[in-house]
């Protein structure tokens, strides 16, 4: 069978795979692009105020002359908001952001909470039971207002935003690990390995390791797409990234206010840009749980 | 043949070319096809087949049942004329609580796991009789006594998950018994059950049935229960019925290839007898005064899973390990090896002894083996076949690169699977070929021990043979001798020079093969052979009652009595028994009895022949 | 029943004990932040006697334990243990008062928007569950997985567009009441409950058509979860080998499906405490939306002004609130399923 067979063969049998797999490959390749295809620079305001984006007739004409070239200045395809910024250049730009805050942040909590919980799951006894104590304690927090108040407190910036939902998140991962990993300590191929002669710290990064991060790798699909959400929730009401950095969430807020005028086009877009993107990640979650579970 | 036409119209039930399918992702999946079958009052018959074959599907739809989202693609079941799935709800569910019964293979899955149990069979007796509470609590008690459950008043308010197997099954005889079934359908009703439970729910079920004038179709992969109780069989493979025919006349000869194969899988495990080493061998190893102690962490009580046992095995020969559950057989396996810790113990492996306690010593590992008895669960899944052999070859051997490639391809011959087998994982994978890479897995340490632990329990008939075959056929090769722990006492008595039966945490007896076998002399043993059902139509245990039977349930080895852990239920205690400790006590040369009465010559009767 | 009862003895212990621990941490954790409160209240451009008198007047210059003691009230003056938690750095206000007056709005928001995202669940999920393959289930799983993942925030807002600007249905995010409307005397702080308690139906009628908008946004993200996980427990359910066995024996049908329900309900009540946290954290974007003064705005006030006392005692009830909810779910859970404690 051809490759490309295969591949179709597969998509149809994991639907949710494919989409999922196809909307974050656009949007990754969008956030690694976007200087080149972005054709304002999102930072700067140009003379159209509040210009809205072109009507709907008009865009197969304008989109065909955008690829030949031929365009003698560059569209407004979203429109511009109340300061002049094109918002689709700032859309596209905007991934930059919250992709970036949103994997590093799951980065730092899926290693942390991972490696604890994996640990906790090993070796039973009063240390562990105080983490898993410190952990549920740590995951009561509500994580928004948590948010808030970490990045607020320390400043308002990307980097801290990273720090706190990364923090925020690691109790997720914790026990996940944990119940994995307690879960595969009983398996037989855990007591076979052991009957062999392997050494208990050759079977738990071996056998355990490998089998027990399975899950939080999927799991960690959709809480990239919830930290897109955070981050955007954030921004919105004013404890995330500070303007005039293009941030889906930012852009939204800075709509509100128009939107009640009338003037949808600041807020639609980005919210577009984030209700798909953030759809994509947990189809991949989902798709990944469906070849996981075969 | 027109004899033939007036039984169908007066059978009980009547199934007509019967096809039913699931529909999964928008396409029909069928289960079953073109299933005709017709059941007189009084009637047992058999349905036998590998798992996924249909029966179960053709067993409930012979209810008018429907596993959801299960569709009728065409054809018909009658219950005494009437077609159960165009029947209207309300007749349906008169006919269901008054005619049929059912007893399915999980029975604590059957039960509602919120109610208790004692509720449950009171529910079903007021949906179907007009009683009040009082008096369906009272039926309830009544019937919880007449199965043979102690204390039903009690007993009446435990939930599903607090109770036996084997009680959970009785619950579902006692909620049968109800209602006078005409129409009795049986799903692998005693899969799991222990030997002596088995023989206890299979005389019952006889006894409710022949009682009511049941039709009753008994659905199972066990030969023993087909010889013995059912009067037809049937045979299915991929959904269709390949073979019918009474059962007499199948033991002796069956037509369909499928069904040969089933039935000559059972005669060649017999052939051919494996020569035990002399008997002045010295032993491989020996286990010497082993114990192991649980304390239940809500209770706080002791349980004693194995209570001071004394094996030796000697090199090239098997020993049987018997018993049924808490007998601490799988255990003494385990602590063997380390797997568990010991609470005391030695073990003496050629002159070398090892305090128990502290484990094996790893320069023993690859001396001493284990094959897992769920076979899917021993293999790790991401790992392929390749990996998991090459995994002992790379701690205890020196080969690498291409030599260990070759030693892999020859264990895999060994073990009787082809070589392309190296590149596959577990999963793709039947259960058979599964367990025998855990055979090789173990033989790769080359091993002179190797604790079989139930190797064959989780496999299907045919694959379970194969691997017995499989296993003597490498012993005879390599010399390795074996403890070969198992319920299954076919398959013991094939494999075994000498066997040793436990009980509730001791050996109650040791000995050869034959001297077990054929003259049992502990009680215990006794009774478990005879509740053994042998495949041989002519001599059927409703016919022949066996003259030992033991009642009740088999007791949790918690707070064990101070005399014999027999005593409650041996059917010829005297008080010294349940007074006095029992050792263990040299019977005859090689065999141990842990019984003062077992040298009394007429301790049994003779068995009563009708 | 001893089991059960010896289980939610020890689960209510183990509550207090992430209570008291939920206060240390608290505690702790606002004091390890890197922000200097006392500069937030003198400025940043403050001479240094006016930070130290800050500092001062502020109790941060007494050793911690001290700190720790007078805040739970052991040092005469009101603490924690009294129900005091401090005032507002920019109301001036006793901050029990604000919550008392912000908590109950934003508590009842979360009961609708719960009670209806359950009415809309419960059907589709059922349903589906009859039907697993079918067309619309399908249509309802890729719903509940694109429900699930949206921004709440922005549907509130394209809610507010749509219905309030393009179709004048709802009324101006300006708040639960029309501002020239009287509003009922406040008894609970639910805007339901006290209007029906003072016989306003013009309020009651004010105050749900203001709580449309909100509550509809809240209902259209959380059912996206909620319809999964109630089909596939009815799946379970409707599949298991009780159910099979319940209609061998000719129970009665409406028996059965009380059977299959209260069996899915067990496991039903984990996922309502996981969702109940995260539609607690959303409930502060939708407030501040449409306005509304519960919690959630009044903490993101407290935060964006850096009201030391107000971020405490906020942070400090809503997780009191979800451990008390999760203890109620662990210990309804018992009580419907003995195998939990068994």
């Amino acid at each position: 069978m051809s490759p490309t067979a295969a591949l179709r063969r597969k998509a149809a049998a994991y639907p949710t795979l494919a989409v999922g797999v196809i909307i974050v490959t656009i949007v990754l390749l969008i956030t690694l692009t976007s200087p080149w295809l972005a054709p304002f620079p999102p930072m700067s305001a140009t003379p159209d105020v509040e210009a809205p984006p072109p009507d709907l007739i008009d865009v197969p004409g304008l989109l065909a002359r955008a690829i030949l070239g031929r365009l003698d200045k560059p569209v407004h395809w979203f429109g511009t908001d109340a300061s002049g910024l094109d918002i689709f250049s700032r859309v596209l730009t905007a991934p930059r952001t919250d992709l970036v805050i949103a994997i590093s942040a799951n980065a730092i909590s899926m290693v942390s909470g991972t490696l604890i919980g994996l640990l906790c799951g090993f070796y039973r006894g009063w240390l562990s039971e105080l983490v898993m104590r410190i952990s549920d304690l740590l995951q009561s927090f509500p994580v928004l207002i948590s948010g808030m108040i970490l990045v607020t407190l320390a400043g308002r910036n990307a980097g801290n935003i990273i720090l706190a939902l990364g923090l925020l998140y690691t109790p997720i991962y914790v026990r996940l690990a944990r119940v994995e990993t307690l879960s595969q300590r009983s398996r037989g191929y855990v007591e076979a390995s052991r009957a062999i002669g392997l050494r208990e710290i050759a079977i738990a990064a071996r056998h355990v390791l490998p089998n027990a991060l399975a899950p939080s790798l999927i799991q960690a699909s959709v809480m990239v797409g919830f930290g897109i959400l955070m981050t955007a929730g954030l921004s919105f009401v004013g404890a995330g990234v500070r303007p005039p950095t293009p941030e889906w969430g930012l852009m939204i807020a800075g709509g509100v206010d128009d939107m009640i005028q009338g003037v949808w086009w600041p807020s639609v877009f980005p919210g577009v840009a984030i209700s798909l993107t953030v759809f994509g990640f947990a189809s991949l979650g989902n798709g990944l749980e469906r070849v996981y579970a075969r | 043949m027109p004899d033939d036409a007036v039984r169908v119209t007066e059978a009980v039930v009547s199934a007509r070319d019967l096809t039913i399918a699931y529909p999964v992702d928008g396409k029909n999946i069928v289960a079953l096809r073109d299933f005709t079958l017709a059941i007189q009052p009084g009637e047992i018959v058999g349905l036998i087949g590998e798992a996924a074959c249909g029966k179960t599907t053709a067993a409930v739809a012979m209810l008018g049942l429907l596993r959801p989202p299960g569709r009728v693609l065409s054809g018909s079941v009658t219950i005494d004329g009437q077609d159960v799935f165009t029947l209207n709800r309300e007749a349906l569910r008169a006919l269901r609580g008054r005619d049929v019964g059912l007893i399915v293979q999980s029975p604590r899955g059957a039960l509602n796991p919120l109610l208790p149990i004692g509720r449950q069979i009171a529910t079903v007796y007021r949906a179907h009789n007009k009683v009040t509470r009082r008096e369906a609590h009272d039926h309830a008690i009544a019937m919880l006594r007449q199965v043979g459950i102690n204390d039903p008043e009690r007993r009446f308010h435990a939930f599903p998950h607090e109770i036996s197997g084997g009680m959970a099954q009785r619950v579902l005889i006692a909620i049968a018994l109800s209602s006078h079934p005409r129409l009795l359908v049986a799903d692998e009703p005693t899969s799991g059950l222990d030997v002596t439970i088995q023989a206890d729910f299979l005389d019952r079920m006889w006894r409710t049935i022949r009682a009511a004038g049941s039709a009753v179709l008994l659905v199972t992969q066990d030969l023993g229960v087909i010889a013995n109780y059912c009067d037809r069989l049937l045979v299915m493979q991929d959904g269709a019925v390949v073979e019918e025919s009474p059962v007499a006349a199948f033991f002796r000869g069956p037509q369909h290839p499928y069904s040969r194969s089933i039935l000559l899988m059972q005669a060649e495990r017999g052939a051919g007898a494996i020569e035990a080493p002399p008997a002045d061998t010295p032993p491989l190893v020996s286990i010497r005064g082993l114990f192991k102690r649980y304390t239940l962490r809500r209770t706080r009580a002791v349980l004693q899973a194995v209570g001071g046992v004394y094996l030796d095995i000697r090199p090239g020969e098997t020993l049987g390990l018997v018993g049924e559950s808490g007998s601490g057989k799988t255990t003494v396996g385990r602590c063997i090896l380390g797997l568990e810790k010991t609470d005391e113990g030695e073990l003496v492996y050629r002159e070398t002894k090892i305090d128990m306690r502290q484990g094996l010593p790893r320069a023993l590992r690859p001396k001493m083996q284990i094959v897992f008895q769920d076979p899917f669960d021993s293999l790790d899944p991401r790992w392929t076949v390749n990996d998991l052999l090459a995994e002992p070859l790379g701690l205890h051997t020196s080969l690498r690169g291409e030599a260990r490639q070759a030693r892999i391809a020859e264990l895999l011959t060994l073990v009787g699977l082809e070589r392309t087998t190296a590149t596959a994982r577990p999963r793709m994978l039947s259960a058979g070929q599964q367990q025998r890479v855990g055979i090789a897995r173990a033989l790769a340490c080359e091993p002179e021990l190797i604790v079989l632990d139930e190797p064959t329990s989780a496999l299907a008939p045919a694959a379970r043979t194969a691997i017995i075959l499989l296993l003597r056929a490498l012993q005879q090769r390599l010399g390795i001798a074996y403890l070969f722990i198992s319920h299954d006492l076919a398959t013991v008595k094939h494999l075994s020079h000498r066997v040793a039966v436990m009980y509730l945490s001791q050996i109650v007896e040791q000995g050869d093969r034959d001297q077990i076998f054929s003259q049992p002399r502990h009680p215990y043993t006794r009774a478990l052979l005879a509740a053994h059902l042998d495949t041989d139509p002519t001599r059927r245990r409703p016919d022949h009652p066996p003259a030992i039977r033991l009642e009740g349930e088999i007791p949790s080895p918690v707070d064990l009595p101070p005399g014999c852990y027999l005593a409650g239920r041996c059917p010829v205690a005297l008080p010294r028994c349940a007074a006095e400790k029992q050792d263990l006590r040299v019977f005859e040369t090689g065999r141990l009895v842990r019984c003062w009465r077992a040298s009394e010559a007429d301790l049994f009767p003779a068995e009563i022949d009708p | 029943m001893g089991t059960r009862f010896r289980f939610v003895a020890r689960r209510i212990v183990i509550g207090l004990i992430q209570l008291i621990g939920l206060v240390l941490a608290v505690f702790f954790l606002i004091r390890l932040m890197p922000a200097d409160p006392a500069a937030r209240l003198v400025g940043m451009n403050a001479s240094p006697e006016a930070l130290a008198a800050a500092r001062h007047s502020l109790g941060l210059d007494r050793p911690i334990a001290i700190q720790l003691a007078g805040y739970l009230g052991f040092l005469g003056e009101p603490g924690l243990l009294q129900g005091n938690l401090g005032k507002s750095w920019s109301s001036g206000a006793p901050i029990v008062t604000e919550i008392k007056q912000t908590l109950p709005i934003t508590l009842e928001l979360i009961t609708l928007s719960f009670t209806g995202a359950f009415l809309v669940a419960f059907p589709i999920g059922t349903l589906c569950a009859t039907r697993p393959g079918g067309w619309a289930d399908k249509g309802t799983f890729v719903f509940s997985l694109f429900a699930g993942s949206q921004p709440e925030f922005w549907w509130g807002v394209l809610f507010i567009y749509i219905f309030f600007y393009l179709l004048n249905v709802a009324p101006p995010p300006l708040g639960r009441l029309d501002p020239l409307g009287s509003p009922p005397a406040v008894v609970t702080g639910f805007i339901t409950i006290d209007s029906l308690l003072a016989w306003n139906f013009v309020a009651l009628a004010d105050g749900l058509h203001h709580l449309m908008l909100p509550v509809a946004t809240k209902v259209f993200v959380l059912s996206g979860p909620m319809i999964k996980m109630i089909r596939q427990n009815m799946v379970r359910a409707l599949g298991s080998d009780y159910i099979l066995y319940a209609e061998s024996c000719g129970l009665p049908p409406r028996m059965i499906a009380r059977y299959a329900l209260r069996n899915s309900l067990a496991p039903a009540l984990t996922l309502i405490g996981v969702l109940y946290g995260y539609v607690l954290g959303g409930a502060v974007l939708i407030e501040t939306i449409f306005s509304l003064g519960g919690i959630g705005q009044y903490s993101v006030g407290a935060v964006l002004n850096f009201d030391y006392p107000a971020i405490q005692g906020v942070v400090l009830v809503i997780t009191a609130v979800s451990l008390v909810v999760y203890l109620a779910l662990d210990i309804a859970q018992v009580l419907l399923d003995p195998r939990v404690a068994g």
